[in-house]
Parts: structure tokens; C-alpha cells; sequence
């Protein structure tokens, strides 16, 4: 994989071509100066950290540059930003090189595994193993780890290495479609339900629209251990 | 997932509303799986759910991006009781008509409270199945 032509899934290299072509004219328009900081650094300055106190604040901000880091942040930066000091620029970036299948920074995932003080990018580093399915000792030795969620993280690694499916390749794809921070919180009491699309666990697509208007229906967004 | 070991027990009564039943996770495709069909957390304790080998009747969604949870305000990317938390858990009730008619978060506020949780749901989807 190419380090900074990475091209979107799905889309020839011409297409992908254009599409940088495309965002390079409209950057001016949307206001260069501040457009033109690389994603990783925007998240480093976030005005709401993912921080506890900031749990109900900022949050679409977080999610619009979590998506333009997945599909925009080159991989030099990435594996660059997993010696960062600020824990949630390592934890994103080793995320985000598990979702891109980078499997040149398994060794530096593992080592994060191994000895980052921060539970959030052991959790996150041990993830992306299960996506490269790469170190597979490294995925063992965090089932014994400290912290609950990363051993929970390894478990569930563990078991992505057992299967030939590439999970990752759907994560990209999920990401690749992107989103406008117009159409975020658009669900409201009384109003049309907004419609989404999904994948049930059997990997084929769902629509809410495809059963909204003929029956009652309940739906929870679910945390893991919500 | 107290909640959807709860909603479980609560099967047949949302089966005779006609009523269906989604779990959305801002998760992959292996760990959606996961959470359908094994009790990897609550198996842990000694608790009311820890000897079933699945606790979720509803169909499980993978939204891997946290598309449809940023979309339905739920989305939050951020770390919350000492864990990263992709959402803020919330119950949402559409409808035969398609209307929005019910969003709840669970406080957790007692080790129970996902009871009181479920039955409101019920509620809700009893006034939406009319």
C-alpha cells in the first residue's frame, strides 16, 4: 500500500485521482488555513478531548475528523503518531492502522501492546492485531492484560484471527462512505425516524426504511457492555 | 448488555405487538457477532444473566463507522467510567407510522434500573403498535 496515494476501496485509481483533485479545489472555498492542518493534528487539538468530562461535548467533532483521519490520514503520519505523547493520538492512530490493514506496523501495535502505560491504546493496539491478524502471542499475552477492556479486546482478537473474513476491509468500506456533520443528530421525538444502513451479523446489508412504516420497531445503540 | 438480557426475558410480549427489535454497535462484523451470541461480559459475576450462553433476542446491526449512531445523536467516541465507549446507549421507538415516538438513555443508576428501562420500552412500543 502506497503511502500517500492510498486509493478509497471500491474505487479505481483514476477515480481516486480525481477525487483528491476534487478536494484540493474546494479546500480555498472552505477556508484554507484552517482545512489545511493535517487530520492528526486537528485531533491532537480538539477543543473537547475524549475525555470523561467531555462525554456529551464535542462529540461531532470527534466523530467527523475520526472519519477524515480513516480516510485521509497518510500512513507515514500514523505510524509516526504511535510514539506520540499525547495517549489519544497514539490510540487513534493504532486504530486507524488496523482499520487500513497496515501490517508494516504490527511490531510497533505490539509493542504498544506491550508496554503503553495508557489502557486505551493497549485496548486499541491489540484490536488492530485482530484486524492484521498479525502476533498472535502478543493477542495471548493481552488476555492476562491489567485492564478489563483490553483483555476483552484481546478475547476478541483472538477469535478475528480464527476467521479467514477480513473484517477490517468492512470497517474501511463503512468509513469510505463518510459523513456531513449536517446529518448528524437528526433523530428527534415526533419526527421521521432517520434511515441508516447497517449489516446484520450475517453480513448482509439492512435498511431501517426496508421496515420502518409496517411495524412498531425498538432499536438500541448499544455500547459493548451497554 | 443488561438491557438486552432484560429485553429477552420480554420476548413474547414484543413478539404479540407485531414489534421488532434492533441492537445497533458502532462495532465490526466480528465483534457485532460476538455480542449476539456470546455472553462474553456478564458471564464474568455471579449475576442474574451469567449462566446463558447468549443474552440478545433483538437483531444485531454492525454500523462499524458509527454512521447510524452519529446520525441518531448517540455517537461519542470518548472515554467514559474508565473505558472507551463508541456510544451513549439510548433506546429509540418508531412507529407503524415511522414516526419517532420514544428515545430514552439508561441512566444505570442501580444495579437494576435496566428493569424499569425495559418496561418504558414496552410502553412505548405498545402506544407505537397502535
Amino acid at each position: 500500500m502506497p503511502l500517500m496515494a492510498r486509493s478509497t476501496d471500491g474505487l479505481p485509481g483514476p477515480w481516486a485521482s480525481m477525487f483528491v483533485l476534487a478536494g484540493v479545489l474546494v479546500l480555498p472555498a472552505a477556508g484554507w488555513s484552517q482545512e489545511a492542518a493535517p487530520p492528526l493534528e486537528r485531533y491532537r487539538k480538539l477543543e473537547f478531548p475524549p475525555q470523561s468530562e467531555n462525554f456529551d461535548k464535542g462529540w461531532k467533532d470527534r466523530v467527523a475528523l475520526e472519519f477524515e483521519i480513516v480516510n485521509a490520514a497518510d500512513l507515514e503520519s500514523l505510524r509516526a503518531a504511535l510514539k506520540d505523547k499525547d495517549a489519544f493520538v497514539r490510540s487513534i492512530a493504532a486504530r486507524t492502522l488496523g482499520i487500513l490493514a497496515d501490517k508494516e506496523s504490527a511490531a510497533a501495535l505490539a509493542e504498544l501492546v506491550k508496554t503503553d502505560p495508557e489502557a486505551m491504546v493497549r485496548h486499541r493496539a491489540v484490536e488492530s492485531l485482530g484486524h492484521l491478524k498479525q502476533m498472535p502471542e502478543v493477542i495471548e499475552l493481552a488476555r492476562k492484560d491489567s485492564d478489563a477492556g483490553t483483555q476483552w479486546a484481546a478475547r476478541l482478537a483472538a477469535g478475528e484471527l480464527a476467521s479467514k473474513t477480513d473484517f477490517a476491509a468492512h470497517v474501511r468500506q463503512a468509513y469510505a462512505g463518510g459523513i456531513r456533520r449536517e446529518d448528524m443528530d437528526k433523530a428527534k421525538v415526533g419526527q421521521p425516524a432517520p434511515d441508516f444502513v447497517a449489516q446484520t451479523i450475517d453480513g448482509n446489508p439492512f435498511r431501517l426504511s426496508s421496515v420502518v412504516g409496517k411495524k412498531p420497531i425498538a432499536i438500541y445503540f448499544a455500547a459493548f457492555e451497554g | 448488555m443488561h438491557q438486552q438480557a432484560q429485553l429477552r426475558l420480554k420476548k413474547d410480549e414484543v413478539e404479540k405487538l407485531g414489534a421488532e427489535a434492533y441492537v445497533v454497535l458502532a462495532l465490526d462484523l466480528h465483534r457485532t457477532k460476538a455480542f449476539k451470541e456470546e455472553n462474553l461480559l456478564l458471564s464474568r459475576g455471579e449475576g442474574t444473566f451469567s449462566k446463558e450462553p447468549s443474552l440478545v433476542f433483538a437483531t444485531a446491526l454492525s454500523d462499524p463507522a458509527g454512521r447510524a449512531s452519529a446520525l441518531y445523536g448517540v455517537s461519542r467516541k470518548c472515554l467514559r467510567w474508565g473505558s472507551w465507549v463508541e456510544n451513549h446507549p439510548c433506546w429509540f421507538v418508531i412507529d407503524r407510522r415511522g414516526t419517532l415516538t420514544y428515545v430514552s438513555q439508561p441512566s444505570f443508576s442501580t444495579p437494576t434500573s435496566y428493569v424499569t428501562d425495559i418496561d418504558l420500552v414496552l410502553e412505548a412500543l405498545k402506544k407505537a403498535a397502535k
